[in-house]
């Protein structure tokens, strides 16, 4: 089914094309690129069912390069990559989630140090639609008892079990046969958990699933049926296993990236630490300097929403959490919608613009306390657009984005002119 | 002497300016003291408005820039952006600048936040700030280019919303005294006389900035090549 082509490379034979079932993953002449270099070019990779493919090679060839591009994390320079037969990326910008859930561990684990470990897993397990007794995948790698303190609280090699359990979730959960995608998921894991993986990985091979696996571990290259160093491929046998008892119950789920957003919050108070606290520190300010009895109402109703909209400045607290391990790109493989403070906006928009209204206009005004959620919301939205456009930048964080944020006055100001005439 | 052109343009250019302010200052005719708060200020208007028409030129260069790097991944793009976007920081800053000192002394304000002109040319003058200081801040490499040629090309949807602005909403900036529409024209002959060599003058001089601009960059392609050469790299 692989054949070498001329170039070394491993192309997809046709006769997968057209009479197999769809390849679990299938990289069609792909090309990316990194900084100002060419990472790999005319690159095509086709799994299958049972595969597990093992990407070795020295550093910087480009082993963690096809992992995130399988993932969607990369654009691509040229050619398609297709997961279970329909596209998920392509060189034209196309972009779709992939129809089946899919596993990923990245290399930075992805984790949110505020999550706990259990919190974690079972969200991992809404996304494929499941859940499932986490005790006994946690007990086998020796976290059991860890199950409900915060990840930021694990030792460095427990924060990578679960993220290795994070990868495996997806396959161990299902029937039907799923893609993993692991990025040097033995390091950092002790003698216990590596064998405890190993044997996961077999018996899940058995039951139907493929993986793709960046390692340059030898434990882990001997369970590979296919090794691969990006240039040229060797196939081995591996002994017949047990295979893995699908674990999942078919939950329905609705709003997981709202939820989660929230659940974020809720553990973190990040809403009220940044956002809360800025417009707080906004209205006492004002009152420090300004007297509102010599003022007249249009400027008090724009110290009024000058709360809400500098809450709103301060962006949307869980894109900025989301920066931690990459969390955030973790998300961005598997939905299109990232975690949100949906619910931050408009509560926080209400209840600060009522306190700006009854400090400064000597009575709570509920239409400009409305007006002041709404503000709140659509500056939050604004800042989060821009700050997510700027997350495949080398240094994200060291990019002067809120230079552009000026924008926001103009509209601000043409609010506070409406709300005063009310 | 054809590698000597940028140099040229930026000469002539400069010497262009100098005597535009000259004119302005000392030659060209004063406005009626009816018809605004501050008739010397004015005079600034001749600084202003070359200066605005050579900011648009180098949001254009730098819209056309992001395009072609964008689209086309050409590195001869990639540096017009960049040109663009320092050329269009350095005329945008004189621009507000002026515009601020004339507000000053005509509006009693500097700056009025309710304005759509001065907000849109200033947020375009802010957009080629953060181009010009956000590219510095990162390695060079598709996924910086990418970014910032998407911001080049989101923000030049305010060039043609600055440009119209005063026609649509005319709040505080005066509205266009040149191709305004109407027939007659509001500008003395020698007013229009000092203007237009201001304009020319910008022209030219900005033209030259982006072309040793874009030299600039090229050679620290170069260098950077060179270096990865150096480390074993493609």
């Amino acid at each position: 089914m692989v054949v070498p082509s001329e170039n070394g490379r491993f192309d997809v034979g046709l006769q997968s094309r057209t009479s197999m079932p769809a390849s679990l993953l299938s990289l069609v002449d792909i090309e990316v690129r990194r900084g100002m270099g060419v990472v790999f070019s005319g690159f095509n990779l086709e799994v299958d069912s049972k595969d597990v493919v093992v990407l070795h090679g020295e550093n910087g060839a480009g082993k963690s390069t096809v992992i995130e591009s399988c993932a969607r994390l990369l654009p691509l320079e040229r050619g398609s990559i297709l997961h279970h037969g329909s596209l998920v990326v392509d060189s034209e910008g196309r972009r779709s989630l992939a129809k089946q859930p899919f596993g990923l561990t990245l290399q930075s684990n992805g984790l949110l140090g505020d999550e706990t470990v259990e919190n974690h897993l079972s969200t991992v397990c809404s996304l494929s639609g499941m859940k499932t007794d986490l005790l006994p995948l946690l007990d086998a790698y020796g976290l059991a008892h860890r199950r409900y303190d915060r990840i930021g609280q694990l030792s460095g090699g427990q924060a990578r079990k679960v993220a290795v359990l994070t990868g495996l979730l997806p396959a161990m959960l299902s029937r039907e046969p799923r893609l993993v995608l692991l990025d040097e998921p033995a390091t950092g894991l002790d003698e216990r958990a590596l064998a405890r993986l190993i044997s996961d990985i077999g018996q899940l091979r058995e039951a139907g699933h493929a993986f793709v696996i960046a390692s340059h571990h030898p434990e882990i290259m001997k369970c590979a049926t296919r090794l691969h160093d990006l240039k040229s491929e060797t196939s081995q046998n591996q002994p017949e296993s047990q295979p893995w008892q699908a674990l999942g119950i078919e939950e329905n789920i609705s709003l997981l990236s709202t939820r989660t957003g929230h659940r974020y919050l809720r553990s973190t108070r990040a809403g009220l630490a940044r956002n809360g606290l800025t417009a707080l520190l906004v209205l006492g300010a004002l009152l420090a300097f300004i007297d509102p009895a010599s003022l007249e109402k249009s400027i008090l109703v724009g110290f009024v929403l000058a709360a809400p909209f500098a809450a709103g400045l301060a962006g949307d607290p869980v894109v900025y959490l989301m920066r931690e391990q990459r969390a955030g790109d973790w998300w961005r493989a598997h939905v299109n919608r990232l975690p949100a403070a949906d619910f931050l906006a408009p509560v926080l928009g209400f209840t600060l613009t009522g306190l700006g209204s009854i400090l400064f206009l000597d009575a709570f005004n509920w239409k400009i306390s409305v007006i002041g959620a709404g503000v709140l919301w659509a500056t939050l939205l604004c800042v989060r657009f821009i700050e997510l456009s700027t997350l495949r930048l080398a240094r994200p964080n060291a990019v002067f984005i809120r230079l552009l944020l000026p924008i926001l006055i103009l509209p601000w100001a043409l609010v506070v002119e409406y709300a005063a005439t009310l | 002497m054809r590698r000597r052109f940028p140099e040229v343009f930026l000469g002539i250019g400069f010497v262009g300016i100098m005597s535009t302010l000259f004119l302005g200052l000392n030659w060209a005719p004063s406005v009626s003291i009816n018809a605004f708060e501050s008739p010397a200020a004015q005079r600034i208007f001749y600084w202003h408005v070359p200066a605005a028409w050579a900011a648009f030129i180098a949001f254009g260069v730098l819209f056309t820039g992001s395009a072609l790097w964008f689209f086309k991944r050409s590195p001869f793009g990639w540096r017009l952006h960049v040109a663009g976007a320092e050329a269009g920081l350095a005329c945008g800053l004189m621009t507000v600048w002026s515009g601020c000192v004339w507000g000053a002394a005509e509006w009693g304000t500097p700056w009025d936040w309710t304005d759509v002109r001065l907000n849109t040319f200033g947020l375009l003058t802010l957009l080629a700030l953060f181009l010009v200081l956000g590219r510095q801040s990162q390695p060079d490499g598709v996924e910086t280019r990418d970014t910032f040629s998407t911001f080049g090309l989101y923000g030049f949807v305010l060039v043609p919303l600055t440009y119209i602005a005063t026609r649509i909403w005319q709040i505080r900036h005066p509205g266009p005294v040149i191709g305004a529409g109407d027939d007659g024209g509001s500008l003395q002959s020698s007013m229009a006389l000092v203007l237009l060599i201001g304009a020319l003058s910008f022209t030219i001089f900005i033209i030259g900035h982006m072309m040793i601009s874009m030299r600039i960059t090229h050679l620290e392609q170069r260098l950077e090549h060179a270096q990865k050469k150096l480390d074993g790299g493609n």
